[in-house]
C-alpha cells in the first residue's frame, strides 16, 4: 500500500513511464558498471535524491519501503562475509581483505540497483508499468494476468480484512488453536471466493463484449518524447559517472 | 418515452443450473422500448438469471428471448451485436472492474467494440461526465468508495452506448445520498431515450421510479403492473412477499379517512404525498 500511495501521489505521476523506466534501467546498468564501492554509493545517493527531491516521494515512506530490501541485503552480505564451520566446535571465519573488497562492491551494486528499482516503482503506478510493457510488446497473456492479478489483490485484501474482522469479533483468534482453525476457515472461504469471482469476472467480460485479451485505452502523458530524452540524458550521465569511477 | 413495440421479450424461458436449481421456469416478460421497468423478487427468484439471458450470457434451455422482435442470435457476431446494444451492470462492482485505473476500466467495453482510439476517448469522457466521475479518471479503482465503484461500472456500460441498460440491485449498499445521485443519473439516461431495467428489493424505490413493475417468483414472471394500477391492487401485491409501496398504502388510508381526494391521482413519492397534504391543510 505504501508503494501504491507513493506511485499515485508523486510529482512525476504524469511523466511517461517509458522515461522513468529508461532512467531506472540506466541506473541498474550504471550500478553494475561501477568498479568501486564508493562509486556505487554515490550512484545510490544520487538516484535516491532524485526519487525523494525530484519525484517528491517522502523520505520516511521511502525508507519504510526500502527497509525489507535492505534487511535481505544485510542477511546476504553477512552470509558472504562470515562463514560457519565445524571442527569439533562451531567456528566463525571472516572473509579475507580482498574478498571483503569484492563483497563491498557487490553490496554497493545491489544498493544501486535497489535505488534504481525503487525510483521506478515509487514513481510509476502498476497500470502505467503494464501499459509500458504492452508498448514493449510483452506477451498479452502475461499482461492480462498482471492486470487481473493486480486488480484482484486489492479485492482479496478487502475480503481477508472483512473475514478476519468477523472472525475476531467472535474470538476466532483467541487462542493458538482457535487461530489455526480460523485461518483454515479463512483459506477455505478465500478459495471459494476466488472460484466464484473468477466466474463473475468472466461473465462481466462477456457482457462487455470481450472475446479474448483485455484491451484498454492507453494513458496519455505530458511531453513523452521530451521526457524520454531527458531520462536518456540523465541515464547516460549515471553510466558515465560509473565508468569514470568518480569517488575512486 | 415508452413506445408500444417491445425492445426485449422473454417467451416461456426456462433454465436450470447444473446443480439442478431453478433459474427460470417458463418466464415470459415484455420490456417496452424507452421504458423504465423494475423487476422485483425475493433472493433466488431468478432476477440475475433473467438478466444473464437478456445479455446472451445464458441461453434458454426452452423458450425464446427476442431483441427488437427477432430471436437472439447466439453466434459470435450475433452476440457481439447484442452485447453492444444491451449493457449489463452487475450487483457487485468488485466482480466486474478489470483494471485498477478508472479510465482504463471504462474504456474496456468500447475497446472491445473495436472502435477508434479517438472515439473511445470521447466516449470514456462522456460516460465519466454522465456519472459525475470526471475528476476520478486517473484515480485507482481500489481507492474509490463502494458507490463510486458502482458509478464506474455504470460508466463502463454507458461508454458502449447501449439501447438498454440493465442494473442488478443498483441501490444495494448505497447510502441515501448515493441513492439520490444514482436516481438522478438514471433520470438523465431515461430522458435521453434509454430503456432501463432494474432489479431491486426496494419496493418504495421501484414504485417511485418505474413505469412498470414485474414480480418474479421462483423463476416465473408472476405479475406485471403499470404503476397507476398498483394502488388498487395492493392486496395482490402483498401476497408476493416483497412488501407494498408505503406511499400507496398511506395514500389509500388517507383517502379512506377523507383527508385526501382520490380523484387527483396517486402520489409516487413521500415528497408528493406531503405536498398533497399541505395543499389540503392550506
Amino acid at each position: 500500500m505504501l508503494i501504491e500511495q507513493c506511485a499515485y501521489s508523486n510529482r512525476w505521476r504524469r511523466v511517461s513511464p517509458a522515461a522513468k523506466g529508461l532512467f531506472s534501467a540506466c541506473g541498474i546498468v550504471a550500478a553494475f558498471l561501477a568498479s568501486t564501492p564508493r562509486t556505487t554509493i554515490i550512484l545510490t545517493g544520487l538516484v535516491t535524491m532524485i526519487t525523494v527531491l525530484g519525484a517528491g516521494v517522502p523520505l520516511r515512506r521511502y525508507l519504510k519501503v526500502a527497509l525489507p530490501e535492505l534487511l535481505f541485503l544485510i542477511i546476504a552480505v553477512t552470509t558472504l562475509m562470515v562463514s560457519v564451520g565445524w571442527n569439533g566446535h562451531v567456528r566463525f571465519h571472516l572473509a579475507e581483505q580482498t574478498e571483503l573488497d569484492h563483497i563491498a562492491l557487490v553490496c554497493g551494486r545491489s544498493l544501486g540497483s535497489i535505488a534504481a528499482l525503487l525510483f521506478f516503482c515509487l514513481s510509476t503506478p502498476m497500470t502505467d508499468i503494464i501499459a509500458l510493457l504492452r508498448w514493449l510488446r510483452f506477451p498479452e497473456v502475461f499482461l492480462d494476468i498482471m492486470t487481473l492479478g493486480y486488480r484482484t489483490v486489492f479485492v482479496f485484501i478487502e475480503v481477508i480484512h472483512d473475514t478476519t474482522t468477523a472472525q475476531m469479533a467472535r474470538l476466532g483468534y483467541g487462542t493458538p488453536r482457535l487461530a489455526m482453525r480460523s485461518l483454515g476457515i479463512l483459506t477455505a472461504n478465500l478459495t471459494m471466493q476466488v472460484w466464484q469471482r473468477s466466474t463473475d469476472l468472466h461473465q462481466a467480460a462477456l457482457a462487455r463484449n470481450n472475446d479474448g485479451s483485455l484491451k484498454f485505452l492507453e494513458s496519455e502523458f505530458h511531453h513523452p518524447v521530451r521526457s524520454v530524452c531527458v531520462a536518456a540524458i540523465g541515464g547516460c550521465m549515471l553510466i558515465a559517472l560509473a565508468l569514470t569511477g568518480v569517488g575512486q | 418515452m415508452k413506445t408500444s413495440s417491445p425492445i426485449l421479450e422473454l417467451q416461456g424461458v426456462s433454465f436450470r443450473y447444473p446443480d439442478g436449481s431453478v433459474g427460470l421456469e417458463g418466464c415470459s416478460l415484455s420490456i417496452g422500448r424507452g421504458s423504465r421497468t423494475a423487476i422485483l423478487g425475493v433472493n433466488g427468484a431468478g432476477k440475475t438469471t433473467m438478466f444473464l439471458h437478456l445479455n446472451g450470457i445464458l441461453r434458454p434451455q426452452s423458450g425464446h428471448v427476442f431483441y427488437d422482435g427477432a430471436t437472439l442470435d447466439y453466434g459470435r457476431n450475433g452476440l457481439h451485436k447484442l452485447r453492444s446494444r444491451i449493457g449489463l451492470v452487475f450487483q457487485n462492482p468488485d466482480s466486474q472492474l478489470f483494471s485498477a485505473s478508472v479510465r482504463e476500466d471504462v474504456s474496456f467495453g468500447p475497446m472491445n467494440l473495436g472502435l477508434d482510439t479517438q472515439v473511445v476517448k470521447a466516449r470514456v469522457g462522456d460516460a465519466l461526465r454522465a456519472v459525475g466521475l470526471t475528476d476520478y479518471a486517473d484515480k485507482p479503482v481500489h481507492n474509490l468508495s463502494f458507490g463510486q465503484k458502482k458509478r464506474v461500472c455504470i460508466a463502463g456500460v454507458l461508454a458502449m452506448q447501449p439501447d438498454v441498460i440493465i442494473l442488478d440491485e443498483p441501490m444495494a449498499g448505497l447510502d441515501i445520498g448515493m441513492q439520490a445521485e444514482l436516481t438522478r443519473i438514471l433520470e438523465g439516461l431515461h430522458s435521453e431515450g434509454m430503456t432501463i431495467i432494474i432489479a431491486t428489493h426496494d419496493i418504495d424505490f421501484a414504485y417511485q421510479w418505474a413505469e412498470t413493475i414485474s414480480i418474479l417468483v421462483k423463476g416465473r414472471c408472476d405479475a406485471t403492473w403499470e404503476i397507476p394500477h398498483i394502488p388498487n391492487a395492493l392486496d395482490r401485491f402483498a401476497s408476493h412477499g416483497i412488501g407494498i409501496p408505503r406511499i400507496a398504502e398511506l395514500h389509500n388510508s388517507l383517502v379512506r379517512l377523507g383527508l385526501l381526494d382520490s380523484g387527483t391521482g396517486y402520489p409516487r413519492s413521500h415528497q408528493e404525498l406531503v405536498e398533497r397534504l399541505n395543499e389540503v391543510v392550506t
